[in-house]
């Protein structure tokens, strides 16, 4: 049961400021192994900005992080190997443009893992053939389609074996009919008990592969819950004017 | 008019052959050093340290504000001077301090294209998309790792049709190097020239020596580049 499974992310009293603007208020949240959840929300909620503050790409105005029991915001911390543990895959799919599709999976497993060319290229390989792109190996980022990229993407993120996957609006940059294969990617994944903290405006996604869904509005969370409670009977008022446009 | 451009090809051509060698030489070594001192200066120049930044802004202001020429003279006469009064200052007597002409050419070359070089890495590591960086951080690599893994071999490869731009200046440059005795090819020409009165052939000869290293060497570079691309 996910509500007995140990607390793997202890987020609380987080914020972010840039100078007046503050973008994250007093956000909590905490994230237990193999828990799925979606974060929904308007843009400009600050939903981007909190998941960038999970993996120290924002550093949090305040508040406190907890990855499993570690304080994540104290100074001793190695920032390099906490982010090893914790992959992103980004809207923007941020594929090294100068290699090919194997070498972008293999380069940080061979220098940060210390793993050896040949095992690092048989588990890429491993990771196309599972998100269906076995066939691009030796192919370069720019002759791929969106979804492709960001299949390839989330191969080079799984690569590094990380406890945790954080999604930001992984499927916003794409073509609408290439939607479909990188979500079901995901919800492979999820069905196999990665634990992913998804940013989207996928509602079906959400509804269909959360175990939890939250949703935020102007840096704080609103609501949150399974995902028939929010979408089926939202409490809060803002949520429900959300909902009513994207769900008609 | 009586040209003698057979004497002039028996005579000079075999000198001119042995100044492509020192040219060759220079050039090669001084676009290396250039590249290195370049690199550098980019990556101390973009550091977050302020005192690192003013002194290599000063320095590669200083470096193009000044002729290639000036800095020839100056390192191969000035600075020989200088270091003769400071060892003489600690108390060493005499140590009439020389440099070779061609080390200090070498040394002329690279310090100036280096402070050009140096703004071509510069705006090239810039204009590399923050994502590139923010994905590496990702995957678990340090701010240093992701700057020469990710981002500087990124930013040469964007640098490469600037780059070939300037070794073929510099091939050229090689010629301000006779004006302290090193015996390139304009050196080699103008003593020939001088003696024989062969101008028309002698100078004619070493044009044509200077075309036939350069276009060969422009279309080598437009290969590096198209190897090297990388499409977006």
């Amino acid at each position: 049961m996910i509500e007995t499974a140990p607390k793997m992310l202890e987020i609380s009293n987080l914020s972010k400021n840039y100078g007046q603007n503050h973008v994250l208020k007093d956000v909590n949240l905490t994230v237990r192994q193999g828990e799925v959840v979606c974060i929904i929300g308007p843009s400009g909620s600050g939903k981007s900005t909190f998941l960038r503050c999970i993996n120290l790409l924002e550093q949090p105005t305040a508040g406190k992080i907890y990855y499993r029991e570690k304080n994540v915001l104290d100074h001793s911390l190695n920032v390099s190997a906490y982010r090893q543990k914790v992959g992103m895959v980004f809207q923007g799919y941020y594929l090294f443009a100068f290699k090919n599709v194997i070498d972008n999976i293999t380069m940080a497993p061979i220098s940060l893992l210390k793993k050896s060319r040949a095992e690092a290229e048989e588990e890429a390989l491993t990771l196309l053939t599972k998100v269906g792109l076995a066939n691009k190996k030796l192919v370069y980022p720019a002759s791929l389609s969106g979804g492709q990229k960001q299949r390839v993407a989330i191969a080079r993120a799984l690569a590094m074996h990380p406890d945790l996957l954080l999604f930001d609006e992984p499927t916003s940059a794409l073509d609408p009919e290439l939607v479909g294969e990188v979500l079901k990617v995901m919800k492979n994944l999820a069905d196999e008990g990665m634990t992913m903290v998804v940013v989207t405006h996928e509602m079906s996604f959400a509804r269909e592969v959360a175990d939890r869904v939250i949703f935020m509005e102007g840096g704080y969370i609103v609501e949150q819950g399974k995902p028939t409670e929010i979408f089926e009977n939202p409490q809060n008022e803002r949520t429900q004017k959300f909902l009513a446009r994207y769900l008609k | 008019m009586n040209l003698k451009w057979g004497d002039a090809l028996h005579t000079l051509g075999p000198s001119l052959i042995q100044g492509v060698g020192v040219v060759l030489e220079a050039t090669i070594i001084s676009f290396l050093l250039a590249n290195l001192i370049g690199l550098l200066v980019a990556i101390c120049r973009l550091s977050k340290l302020k005192i690192s930044r003013g002194i290599f802004v000063t320095l590669v202001e200083i470096i193009r504000g000044t002729p290639l020429l000036v800095q020839l003279f100056y390192i191969y006469y000035v600075i020989p001077l200088l270091l003769d009064g400071l060892f003489e200052s600690l108390g060493m007597s005499n140590p009439n301090i020389q440099f070779s002409a061609l080390a200090a050419g070498i040394a002329g070359l690279s310090i100036n294209y280096g402070a050009y070089i140096s703004e071509v890495f510069r705006s090239a590591i810039l204009t590399i998309d923050r994502g590139q960086k923010e994905s590496g951080l990702a995957l678990g690599f340090s701010a240093r790792q992701v700057l020469r893994k990710i981002v500087i071999p990124q930013a040469l490869r964007n640098s490469i049709p600037v780059l070939g731009n300037y070794l073929v200046m510099m091939i050229k440059d090689t010629s301000l190097l006779a004006v302290i005795s090193v015996s390139e090819l304009l050196l080699r020409t103008q003593t020939y020239a001088s003696q024989t009165f062969e101008t028309i052939e002698s100078y004619t000869i070493l044009a044509v020596v200077y075309l036939i290293l350069s276009l060969p060497l422009s279309h080598i570079m437009k290969l590096i580049e198209k190897k090297f691309h990388i499409s977006n």
